[in-house]
């Protein structure tokens, strides 16, 4: 039976209809929260000042670099990117609170970048409750990514930890077969991860004998005497460390007193940033020339080229926008500044594949079914997916030079890949796309 | 008698003789045992009047001169019925009006609102008397509407109020026009009290084996009361030696962690975790650190000692009130994964405190194995059906909370609105279906009349971003002044419970709550009071 509405209920649904198009039209014009005709409000956390500071206050200065050269170019759609930073001084409660105020007073489209493990685990869950998009975020912690169901909006912006142990394990297991392999690590989300990799490789360790941990915090106030000493009474050759680098910085110091030379360290990369390395051993009147030799022969990975790697065509585009757009307080090209650049490189190629109508929504989806396309300096593919909101699935594996330059293992390059689970560590076939003339991303 | 006929009474009698001697005279004499005794303040011309509800508790209301017909009737909180060191127990009417350390009565009487209140007691004993509460507090309402003229109504309280408040308005829609819900309750009281009990428990387990916890509750009378207060003694005690050493000892219980170097401190905050606890309070911001408090979990620690020192009493004798309800054994914890208790940002923001994953991991273990609590399947049900509610008023409803309330969580804030919105969701998907499905231009106006609106709003009180003094040896000082906002309970600024009063009223008058415009502007001319419509408080633990 077609039945046919009487007229008052035609005018009357009209009427609704028109004040539905009218709520319509005023939404599209009011936009997403932090998009307007020119511009797109990014924020960020990270410790400006405070101990936890030295190197990754360098980051959201690269990333503005960035920002301010494509803004030079016409911006994305003609919107300018404008990057609100909050210092929490890698105080959780400050994370909270200046989370609140890039929300509420500086009417944020997005979170990007922000930085760390502790601190961005106290405000994910509120961020995801909202649903902002929590994009790029610099913590390894393979949580925040593995499962989208329970982060829906967050997007790493680094490989996790359990990926790059799980490289590192099976080098250093088939490399050293014969050597006694140990562990220091911080007894925390970080730590935890990097266990659960190298255990996943294959390598095990024994409570009190080859592993010895410490409380996250306590490496600059207790010191590291007794891990170190731990682990040469037991005979230790080779040293994983799955730390900040300010532990990575006490230990070799204390190693150094304790007169241990173990044959290798390994360092999981967040813990082995040579500037971060560098400045807290200069703040305890370690010469730079000295702590350049003691960092020299470790093994860490990375997943981009090395900021020394001046011919790469990456890093050669980067450093003269550093050069020529970076007004931070200290613009010396290093990993950090690489890293907050190819950060903002992703952002903008993210913020041009969502095109003009830019919302939340929009942006979220897009990386999930278009994010792992996106390419940057790295050598190792994204692995966003509806499943999985992993970065970096890959790593190659180096070792310092006596110039701090993280240079691959024999002079050959080599990707391996991985995920954060159970799967088996093989050799990427992965070739990154080349960077465009304007060091623009080209984005359909 | 109708107000206005009082006053006509006041004015036979020679109004303008009293108000030149500026006497209180009574000026009316009951008519019956049940009516109240009635006086005006001949200066502020203030009506007052004393009465006696039919169980016996005493009533009280006040009149302003410019009343403009909108009457708030106040329901308070819990009060034991025996004393305890630093509570008296009440007699009477004692709080007219939100009160913290300032009373707003008499700001309320000069804006115009009559305002009433009562002594929910039953045969001279409190406690946990809320289903009594609920009908006291109709019979109040409705006598007082046949006395008075009064053109709107809110009902509004604080702290146990929300478990009466939340029933009431389901049981007697008619009666009010708004509710205020101040530091709350959300029905059911078992949720915070379960992680209360989870916290004792774990005290038992690794400070004190013969603390009871909440299993010494549940027998009645002073008997009970006593016995309670054995126990509550103990973790006094605990909690002054903390004060004193911030729990720097080393475990000495259980036997298996003896010897681990685990500082008492790190399962202290453990316990606190687990049971929400904030980790903020009066002195204590979560953030600032010093030479004694060298990290910010460290602060935090501090922080759940401080609220645990200030919510022990009342929790200790709110949960022997409720026992005295339900009856003893309505705690039991055998099937409890104290694990899954840690939110991640508990595991990630407070790893230092809590001596790190190897410490977690082990007082963790000792929990998972250790002899649990059997509770008593009766006392269990009767404790989850208390107070049920529905949750499905459509009348306008506004909750404000502290950021750090450290006694009734404020995750009771955030429950009630998650509740209520799955009600309105649930509401609005039906009344889209009814309206898809109507073929007559009469359904649809009809149906566009009686549209589900969102009629809940909550508001917090929150603290400083940093507020911790520190003494000159880098100790907390706990004597400095306290955080003016976000922490304590039922402890608001005069400005911000004004303006959840006068929200209340506009809401009462008009059927709905404020605009989010119009509460913003609200909002950000009241200091401390969260202008982020969207927060929500952390959750509880348990949510039922």
């Amino acid at each position: 039976m077609n039945l046919r509405k009487p007229l008052i209920l035609t005018v009357v649904a009209s009427a609704l209809v028109g004040s539905l198009a009218i709520s319509s039209v005023s939404t599209a014009v009011a936009g997403a929260p932090g998009v307007s005709a020119s511009e797109i409000v990014l924020g960020m956390q990270l410790p400006e000042t405070g101990p936890a500071s030295p190197g990754y206050n360098k980051v959201d200065d690269a990333a503005r670099a960035y920002f301010d050269y494509v803004n030079s170019k016409g911006g994305v759609y003609g919107r300018n990117i404008k990057l609100v930073v909050k210092d929490d001084t890698y105080k959780a409660g400050l994370t909270i609170s200046t989370a609140s105020k890039l929300i509420n007073q500086d009417k944020i489209f997005a979170f990007f970048g922000s930085i760390g493990t502790q601190t961005h685990v106290s405000v994910i869950k509120d961020i995801n409750r909202r649903k902002i998009p929590d994009i790029f975020v610099n913590s390894g912690y393979s949580s925040f990514y593995t499962d989208p169901k329970k982060y829906p909006t967050t997007f790493a912006g680094l490989g996790t930890y359990t990926v790059e142990a799980k490289i590192l394990g099976k080098y250093l297991l088939e490399k050293y077969p014969d050597k006694t392999i140990g562990v220091l690590y911080q007894s925390d989300d970080f730590g935890r991860n990097a266990l659960a990799g190298l255990a996943t490789a294959g390598l095990k360790f024994e409570a009190r004998k080859t592993s010895a941990s410490f409380i996250a915090g306590t490496q600059g106030s207790l010191g590291l005497a007794s891990q170190i000493g731990q682990l040469k009474a037991n005979g230790v050759d080779i040293v994983i460390i799955a730390a900040v680098s300010s532990a990575t910085a006490v230990a070799y110091a204390t190693a150094a007193q304790l007169g241990y030379k173990p044959t290798k360290w390994a360092v999981i990369s967040v813990g082995a940033d040579a500037t971060t390395f560098q400045t807290i051993l200069g703040s305890k009147g370690v010469p730079a020339a000295t702590s350049a030799a003691m960092l020299a022969g470790t093994i860490s990975a990375s997943h981009a080229p090395a900021p020394g790697e001046l011919d790469d065509e990456y890093i050669a585009a980067f450093k003269k926008i550093n050069d020529d757009f970076n007004k931070g307080a200290d613009t010396r090209w290093d990993n950090n500044v690489l890293q907050g650049m190819n950060a903002a490189y992703l952002a903008t190629s993210a913020l041009m594949g969502v095109g003009k109508k830019l919302t939340r929504k929009k942006l979220i989806s897009y990386l999930e079914k278009n994010g792992s396309k996106l390419s940057s300096a790295a050598f190792a593919p994204l692995g966003y997916s509806k499943n999985s909101h992993e970065a970096f699935t890959g790593f190659w594996l180096g070792e310092y030079d006596a110039s701090t330059l993280l240079v691959p293992i024999d002079g050959k390059r080599v990707v391996y890949t991985t995920d954060s689970a159970g799967g088996a560590v093989t050799v990427s076939n992965y070739k990154r796309p080349a960077i465009s003339a304007d060091a623009l991303p080209k984005v359909a | 008698m109708k107000i206005n006929k009082f006053k006509k009474l006041v004015a036979t009698v020679g109004a303008a003789a009293l108000i030149s001697t500026g006497l209180v005279v009574a000026v009316a004499a009951p008519a019956q045992a049940a009516d109240p005794v009635c006086v005006t303040d001949a200066k502020s011309g203030t009506t007052t009047c004393n009465g006696v509800l039919t169980t016996g508790a005493a009533y009280k209301t006040m009149v302003p001169e410019n009343f403009d017909g909108t009457f708030f009737f106040w329901q308070h909180g819990i009060r034991p019925s025996y004393p305890y060191p630093g509570y008296v127990v009440p007699k009477g009417v004692q709080q007219m009006a939100p009160a913290g350390a300032v009373d707003t009565s008499e700001a309320m009487l000069v804006k115009g609102y009559g305002i009433g209140a009562f002594d929910c007691q039953t045969s001279g004993l409190h406690g946990w008397n809320t289903a009594d509460c609920v009908e006291m507090l109709n019979e109040l309402v409705t006598i007082t509407k046949a006395r008075i003229s009064i053109k709107k109504t809110v009902v509004y309280g604080s702290s146990m109020a929300g478990a009466v408040l939340t029933p009431f308005i389901e049981k007697y829609p008619n009666q009010a026009d708004a509710v205020g819900i101040l530091a709350g309750v959300t029905p059911t009281i078992n949720n915070e009290l379960k992680s209360a009990c989870d916290m004792l428990y774990i005290y038992g387990v690794f400070f004190d084996p013969t603390i009871k916890g909440c299993t010494v509750m549940g027998t009645k009378g002073v008997a009970g009361h006593m016995a309670v207060l054995g126990d509550f003694a103990k973790v006094a005690a605990l909690l002054t030696q903390w004060s004193a050493d911030l729990g720097s000892k080393p475990l000495a219980y259980p036997a298996p962690l003896v010897g681990s170097g685990i500082p008492q401190r790190s399962a202290f905050l453990l316990a606190g975790l687990i049971a929400g606890i904030p980790t903020k309070s009066a002195h204590m911001d979560g953030i600032s650190t010093s030479a004694v408090i060298p990290e910010q979990s460290i602060n935090g620690t501090v922080a759940v000692l401080e609220n645990t020192a200030e919510l022990l009493g009342t929790g200790y004798f709110g949960g022997q009130a409720v026992s005295e309800v339900v009856g003893a054994g309505f705690y039991d914890n055998t099937k409890t994964d104290f694990a899954s208790l840690l939110s991640d940002a508990d595991l990630g923001r407070f790893n230092l405190g809590l001596s790190g994953d190897d410490a977690i991991n082990a007082m963790l273990g000792v929990l998972a194995v250790y002899p649990r609590v059997t509770g008593d399947a009766t006392a269990m049900a009767k404790v989850e059906a208390l107070d049920m509610s529905k949750f499905d008023t459509a009348k306008p409803v506004i909750l404000l909370s502290n950021e750090a309330d450290r006694l009734v969580l404020p995750g009771n804030t955030t429950l009630y609105v998650n509740k209520a919105m799955a009600i309105y969701e649930s509401r609005l998907a039906a009344w889209k279906k009814q309206y898809k499905a109507a073929t007559t231009a009469k359904n649809v106006s009809a149906l566009l009349k009686s549209k589900p609106v969102w009629n809940t709003v909550a508001m917090y009180a929150m603290t400083p971003e940093t507020y911790t003094k520190f003494t000159a040896t880098g100790a907390p000082n706990l004597a400095a002044d306290r955080s003016p906002s976000g922490v304590g309970h039922e402890s608001f600024t005069k400005e911000q419970l004004m303006t959840w009063v006068r929200l209340l009223a506009s809401s009462a008058k008009t059927g709905r709550v404020p605009s989010r415009t119009v509460l913003s502007s609200y909002l950000e001319r009241t200091p401390y009071l969260n202008t982020d419509l969207d927060y929500q408080a952390t959750e509880l633990k348990y949510e039922n």
